[in-house]
């Protein structure tokens, strides 16, 4: 008799062979009948969790049509099978019964949903879109020729698919809607600004997987170990193998439990921090003299009419202090200038001459400045207007003694971080800075990424193994949604959206935009391709491509600046697919207050987030400031398909396209993006065709013919990357970017992808094992440009070719062979030797010469100063933020003077460091991530598992602080500012520490930003707090440093609210002037 | 249950784990972590087990995970690629 039949597992165990109990002992019948959901599944489908941007693989487990279990793909050389605690719910996301599976439809006025089938919806959404447009339709806005509409406005993209993204671009544009924007924005799109300026390209420069090379491992400005977990894995690799881990955080977390040394630091010092850190390597002659002398612009001579914020006191030259703004002409290299934006043809261009347009920082940060000209050299960097020289004169203040008055870190502390960087860089040895949203989400967060990178290239640890910047996104395609953007001023693969009247033919356009060196000179040939995917047979050479379908931009058009537009009445209907403004983005309480102005709303998500539900249960009813039933706006919620329901790709943080396969059909009329888009589109043409408006014309021209398949006629996912790659005359789908043409005779949807789709296979679907391959693990996914995961990787050997040591090796020249060989694909042209110089005048890629690894820069360098394409400097200077208690001993500025600030009375700034008033919000408050939830909480508080490891909204304060205020641990605090009030349960923590800073002792508050009042774990949205201030750059929102009061206690209800609100700005003596100085 | 010394006596007479699995009628991948120690799917096995005899050097996924599904190519899109490009007239010129 087997073990298996006595009832008692003791017996069992006595009689049988297992006599330890560890095997069939301990196994019952009825245990026996059932087995593994993974053993009996009917399939096995290859998927990505949809959550952050690490890219976990999953095996997803379907069974009778449904899916039945989801676990980590042991294969991937990204995760190795493992999930985070967001990852292991993934299977709640999809399966959950709270999730929604009807069309809910909420009439002008009305106090509850209907239901509606989706036919009807589908059709009502075509026609509203159809009559705002003819409504707000502008041919021409001050006297410039713009064929939009600024009725429209969509909003979200970084949780969907690279190709649901693409095909909103491409309908959005033909409707002429310009106001398209994602998560992007408010997430990472000062990292555009700040890689790119620095080294020509906006995503990280390296891959998690790389971080095990490393010798040291500075993270700043991310809790890595909870906000990225899987990732952090390859952390814990380079910890075994002996590096140095730093973790510089206001909080001790996770990630500083594991790391060697925990540095606590004020929220929004960084720059000063990172400064100092850059003038200790200068003063002490630390860098790296040949990588610094030969890949950087160090050498490169600065005009005699710069002046510095060390001669301006904080300012550089050129600043316009009526337009808060600078003009760059000064900071050109002598001998070499920014190509002219074409908008200065235009003489009564209403932007002041030298300026960006608004948008631009970002473009030039994805793409590189286009420069002309020859620059002035000093092999030896000793003349004064060298830019290492200049360098040294602009952060010889930032001292140690000032970064602990501004950081409140203490000099011996801060000389060990100095004393671990140092030590482990060189031709022997690497280090890597981690980041995420603590440095860009800041008024001058673009500037946090530059110092950053000015210092990984005084060290020489850029282009090379265990190197490099690696910048966490956090959501699982925030990449892609920037490749192919769902952002108002770009087109896909970073290519500019023309403004108004700037470009009026494509040829004066490309004259102003493409760089006359380098591969952006081959900008043609990119946007022809696009023009040709969008218009098909419509774009021909003779109709100039139809260029003059894409609608133009006059300034800003940022989610930010929607919102304005929603409040005047400008904007009329919005498209929410899969973002939750009424949580997630800054003043919280404006979103929904611009909502509540339009005429219609569609929202698209998986459970009924806030920003479906505040006209019946939003704050704003509960203070009676809004009223339901007069609430005009019409309002309709369309349940979306999770990723297990749909096929497609991510990109993840380190840009490799990972596709995801549909496992099961969505439930009811829940669809994907993709089937949304492709048939509100294939409806509104259907509603407009055989019209004889010209406005019409982009969008009946627009190749909309996807193959469907399936009972709901889902899009072919795989048709539409295919177009994103692109293909030649006959139809054969392109190898490289390489073979892109000017003529018309190739398509593609964004350059930078062209090559995932290379011999007709879907290379993002390629999934070979970790264990078969080499740690860069090239046949697993696709990653651009070109599958290379290291970028600037030129940078890894000697100007020689050789590498700079054998530890360190990553390409090289093969003199033999005469090409560059490696681990890694080369990111350089493969057959330019080392030697080669350029010809005087030479163009395009031919005008950089062989030790010129930057190979976006239009001077081939990577730019320790940049001469264009940050606006609010060339150089990082600390400036506080908006709001702070604190006082900047840097400058005599206390604010960043050229940060955009919005003026109205519900985004009211707060008084600063020694002003009047400044007392009343006395804290410094940060906001962050935590493991158990995601963004705005749609894909996270609704999910069981999860709202039960972080049931509800809490906030972090430090034991003295609680003291100094009455706070009890557990009990409730409200946290107030200028813009409102929310409570919080109170954590007394030692984990968030007082810091001492000039004498004086200054507090710090945690908060989470996922909760809100929908959802099974609820509580106040921190964005309730937070001003609209933006990095002038990158229009992000500074939510990662604040001032604010805390009190003990729940937060007033009903009028009392926004009463508590008004008594603190009276009391601070808040106007519309307050903070809004130059 | 078939013990270690039997999957590996199968194995080095030059049998695969899936003709094992048949032959003493077991999961393949239960054949594999019998003769192994490792799960094939690849769970717990992060750290390399290198050196112990059965174990595979590629990918062992499959033996636990047969009914994969994975598609990279797909000939419908092809087809459309082609009817795209030939219904441009003034691309195909382009292109000669």
């Amino acid at each position: 008799m087997s073990g298996m039949g006595f009832s008692w597992p003791l017996l069992r165990q006595l009689t049988g062979k297992d006599r330890l109990g560890r095997a069939a002992a301990v196994k019952s019948p009825r245990t026996g009948e059932h087995p593994a959901r993974t053993a009996a599944a009917d399939r096995v489908v290859k998927s990505v969790c949809p959550y952050c941007a690490v890219g976990c693989a999953q095996n997803v487990y379907v069974s009778d049509e449904k899916v039945v279990h989801i676990e980590g793909d042991p294969d991937s050389p990204i995760s190795r099978g493992r999930l985070c605690p967001k990852g292991a719910s993934s299977l709640q996301l999809t399966t959950g019964s709270g999730r929604l599976n009807k069309v809910l439809h909420r009439p002008p006025g009305a106090a509850d949903w209907r239901e509606i089938d989706l036919e009807t919806a589908m059709d009502m959404v075509a026609d509203r879109i159809i009559a705002t447009r003819r409504a707000t339709w502008e041919w021409e806005n001050k006297g410039r020729r713009v064929a939009r509409t600024m009725g429209i406005a969509s909003l979200g993209g970084a949780t969907l698919d690279n190709e649901e993204n693409y095909l909103i671009k491409k309908l959005l544009t033909a409707l002429g809607v310009v106001q398209i924007e994602n998560q992007a924005r408010v997430c990472h799109s000062s990292t555009v600004v700040g890689l790119g300026t620095s080294f020509g390209r906006g995503g990280a420069t390296t891959f998690l997987q790389d971080l095990q090379h490393s010798d040291c491992v500075l993270i700043q400005g991310s809790n890595f170990a909870e906000a990225h977990p899987v990732g952090f894995q390859w952390v814990m690799e380079a910890k075994a193998r002996g590096a140095v881990v730093i973790h510089v955080d206001p909080r001790f977390t996770r990630t500083s439990a594991l790391a060697d040394l925990h540095v606590p630091i004020r929220a929004g010092s960084d720059v000063a921090f990172l400064g100092a850190i850059v003038n200790h390597v200068l003063e002490n002659e630390l860098f790296f003299r040949d990588y610094v002398l030969h890949y950087t612009n160090a050498s490169t001579i600065l005009r005699e009419d710069y002046r510095d914020a060390e001669d301006l006191d904080g300012l550089f030259s050129g600043f316009d202090a009526e337009n808060r703004c600078y003009e760059d002409d000064t900071w050109q290299y002598e001998g070499m200038h920014t190509v002219a934006a074409s908008g200065e043809r235009d003489e009564d261009y209403d932007r002041p001459a030298g300026s960006m347009p608004a948008g631009r920082p970002e473009v030039q940060g994805g793409t590189g400045v286009p420069l002309s000209g020859e620059p002035r050299r000093d092999e030896t960097m000793r003349h004064p207007r060298c830019v290492l020289q200049v360098l040294r004169r602009h952060f010889a203040r930032y001292t140690p003694e000032m970064v602990q008055r501004v950081c409140g870190v203490p000099p011996e502390l801060f000389a060990q971080v100095c004393r671990h960087l140092t030590e482990n860089s060189g031709p022997e040895r690497t280090a890597e800075f981690v980041y995420a949203v603590g440095w860009t989400q800041h008024s001058d967060g673009a500037q946090f990424i530059r110092t950053a990178s000015i210092l990984q290239l005084l060290l020489g640890n850029i282009g090379r193994p265990g190197g490099g910047i690696q910048a966490l996104r956090g959501h699982a395609s925030i990449q892609g949604s920037s490749d192919i953007p769902t952002l108002f001023n770009l087109l896909p693969g970073y290519i500019p959206m023309p403004h108004a009247h700037e470009h009026e033919k494509m040829r004066d356009f490309l004259r102003a935009d493409a760089s006359c060196r380098g591969f952006w000179a081959n900008m043609p040939a990119y946007l022809v391709s696009l023009l040709k995917a969008w218009w098909g047979p419509a774009a021909t050479r003779e109709n100039d491509f139809r260029f003059d379908y894409l609608p133009r931009l006059t300034g800003s058009h940022s989610t930010y600046d929607t919102v304005l537009a929603q409040l005047d009445g400008t904007c009329k209907g919005y498209l929410l697919l899969g973002e939750n403004p009424a949580v997630g983005s800054a003043n919280s309480r404006m979103q929904r207050l611009g909502m509540a102005r339009l005429d219609w709303l569609v929202v698209r998500d998986l459970n009924l987030i806030e920003s479906a539900t505040w006209w019946k249960d939003g704050p704003e009813i509960e203070t009676g400031e809004l009223v339901t039933s007069e609430i005009g706006t019409e309002v309709f919620f369309f349940p979306a398909a999770a990723h297990t329901e749909k096929s497609g790709s991510f990109t993840n943080t380190n840009r490799w396209l990972q596709w995801h396969h549909r496992a099961v059909e969505p439930d009811g009329d829940a669809r994907s993006d993709l089937w949304f888009m492709y048939h509100l589109g294939r409806i509104i043409r259907r509603k407009l065709a055989g019209s004889a408006d010209p406005m019409d014309r982009p969008l009946l021209d627009l190749t909309w013919d996807y193959p469907v398949e399936g009972e709901t006629a889902e899009p072919v996912a795989e048709a539409v990357l295919a177009e994103i790659n692109g293909w030649d005359a006959e139809g054969r789908p392109l190898d490289a970017y390489t073979q892109l043409k000017d003529d018309g005779s190739t398509v593609c949807g964004c350059w930078i992808y062209c090559g995932v789709y290379a011999g007709g296979v879907n290379r993002a679907a390629l999934r070979q094992p970790a264990a078969e391959q080499d740690w860069v693990a090239a046949g697993w996914a696709w990653a651009w440009p070109a599958n290379r995961r290291v970028l600037y990787n030129r940078a890894s050997a000697a100007p020689d070719g050789r590498p700079w040591s054998e530890r360190k090796k990553l390409v090289w020249w093969d003199e033999e062979a005469g090409r560059w060989t490696g681990l890694d694909v080369p990111d350089f042209e493969e057959g330019k030797p080392p030697s080669y110089r350029p010809e005087p005048g030479a163009q395009g890629p031919a005008a950089l010469s062989g030790i010129d690894p930057f190979i976006m820069q239009a001077d081939g360098k990577g730019w320790l100063f940049a001469p264009s394409g940050v606006v609010d400097g060339p150089l990082p200077s600390h400036f506080e933020p908006q709001d702070s208690p604190v006082a900047n001993p840097l400058y005599g500025r206390q604010r960043n003077p050229a940060r955009k600030l919005y003026r109205h009375e519900d985004n009211r700034y707060q008084p600063s460091g020694e002003e009047p008033g400044a007392s009343v919000y006395p804290y410094v408050v940060t906001t962050y991530r935590l493991t158990e939830h995601f963004t705005a909480g749609g894909m996270s508080r609704h999910t069981p598992y999860l709202a039960e490891l972080q049931p509800e909204m809490f906030c972090e304060v430090s034991p003295e602080l609680a003291a100094e205020r009455g706070l009890v641990h557990g009990e409730w605090a409200t946290v107030i500012t200028a813009r409102g009030a929310i409570e919080a349960r109170v954590l007394v923590t030692d984990r968030i520490a007082p810091l001492h800073l000039n004498g004086k002792v200054i507090h710090q508050i945690g908060l989470p930003f996922h909760f809100g009042p929908n959802g099974l774990a609820r509580g106040d949205a921190a964005n309730e707090l937070v001003s609209i201030t933006l990095d002038p750059n990158s229009h992000i929102q500074e939510v990662k440093a604040l001032s604010a009061d805390i009190r003990p206690g729940r937060r007033p209800r009903g009028p009392a609210l926004p009463e508590l609100v008004l008594a603190y700005r009276r009391r601070a003596g808040v106007t519309e002037d307050t903070g809004t100085e130059v | 249950m078939p013990s270690k010394e039997r999957v590996l006596r199968l194995l080095s007479q030059g049998l695969d784990y899936a003709e094992i699995a048949r032959l003493l009628g077991v999961p393949a991948g239960r054949a594999y972590l019998i003769a192994t120690g490792v799960p094939a799917d690849g769970s717990d096995a992060v750290a390399r087990r290198r050196g112990r005899p059965g174990l595979l050097t590629g990918r062992t996924q499959q033996l636990v995970n047969p009914r994969e599904v994975g598609p990279v190519e797909r000939g419908d899109v092809h087809a459309w690629m082609r009817e795209r490009a030939w219904s441009d007239r003034r691309m195909r010129q382009a292109g000669a």
